[in-house]
């Protein structure tokens, strides 16, 4: 028997556990395995590996599901408290949004005046009028900021080096 | 199927505390194990099990609902095992579990069903996990999907992030190894 079939029939070994084989191949494996000791081991070797790899046990800790069930219950209240909070920031962004483009021209005008006035370089009052229409963003990213931030327990563990 | 999980993603939606410990219950020992095979470590891996029930709280509304719940959440375990490797500064559990640094799986007993259970198993035990433990954990990551949560090569490629030809390279590879660990444990 050549090493090709050999070679063949241990890539078939592998790939009937990894994808499966089509009817001809499978075929021809098994064939090859009634003939050849070698490839025959290989195959039983294969097969105690996974098997091993299968009734590996890993004992469950004890109350470790009872602890994330607690954890789990006390973050989904902590997030049912916060809605109504997150629901206030949005509508308030939203608002502040409405307000902003109703008063836009109002505020173009008083930041010209400004700068008329000032003798600013016009790059520079425009520049003021565009940041001000970040200040509600910037509110809102702050005020989500800080409530991450006073958010107990959350990956604290993660952060520390172990 | 399709409908079970598509219930169980309007619960998650709704984050329904009875569906969600129902869901830990039954999924404890396969989320716990896969993250002992992943992090080579029972005391991280507990972190890491409450961690990712956490963010399946949080993150609920993300299943659709289309794809097993189980490749769903074991992606959410495998995203913060490598948030957490980032932030130690490694680049990557690829890089972590290279083949020449890889640690031995380590895993110590504690809380097993029965005295006897431990004292009938624990030498073939020990010799698994040796034999494993020289399994790269990339390798070790894929075996476990594929022949222990039985996964399809599709899911796993979704759970990896990974193109399906990874999956299948890994696979091939972690057959090999694992088959040349026991070998080598036996011998």
């Amino acid at each position: 028997m050549s090493n090709e079939m050999h070679a063949r029939a241990e890539k078939l070994i592998a790939r009937e556990r990894v994808e499966g084989l089509a009817g001809e191949e499978r075929e021809w494996l098994a064939n090859h395995l009634r003939e050849c000791p070698d490839c025959t081991r290989l195959a039983q070797q294969t097969d105690a590996a996974l098997h091993s790899l299968r009734q590996n046990p890993i004992p469950f800790p004890a109350g470790l599901a009872a602890r994330t069930q607690f954890r789990v219950r006390l973050r989904a209240q902590e997030l049912q408290e916060r809605e109504p909070q997150r629901r206030l920031v949005w509508i308030i962004c939203g608002m502040s949004w409405a307000l902003g483009v109703a008063t836009a021209p109002y505020v173009w005008r008083a930041f010209e005046w400004v700068g008329q006035r000032t003798g600013a370089p016009k790059f520079v009052w425009e520049l003021g009028f565009g940041l001000w229409w970040t200040i509600p963003a910037l509110v809102a990213a702050a005020v989500l900021l800080m409530e991450k931030a006073g958010r107990p327990g959350e990956s604290d563990w993660l952060s520390q080096e172990k | 199927m399709a409908d079970d999980t598509k219930s169980l993603a309007q619960g998650l939606k709704r984050r329904d505390p009875e569906l969600l410990d129902l869901l830990i219950e039954q999924y404890q020992y396969r989320l716990f194990r896969y993250l002992v095979y992943l992090t080579s470590s029972r005391e991280r891996a507990e972190d890491f099990f409450q961690e990712t029930w956490i963010r399946v709280l949080e993150r609920g509304h993300q299943y659709d609902g289309k794809s097993k719940f189980e490749a769903w959440l074991f992606a959410i375990a495998r995203h913060l095992v490598i948030d957490w490797q980032r932030q130690k500064k490694m680049q990557s559990l690829d890089e972590l579990t290279d083949p020449g640094q890889d640690q031995p799986l380590q895993i110590e007993a504690q809380n097993e069903p029965s005295p006897l259970h431990q004292v009938l198993s624990h030498e073939e035990e020990a010799s698994v996990q040796d034999s494993l433990g020289r399994v790269p954990a990339i390798y070790r990551e894929v075996l476990l999907l594929r022949f222990q949560e039985e996964l399809g090569l599709e899911e796993i490629a979704a759970v990896l992030a990974a193109p399906l030809s990874t999956v299948k390279s890994r696979l091939y590879r972690g057959l090999e190894a694992v088959r040349e660990a026991m070998q080598g444990g036996a011998a």
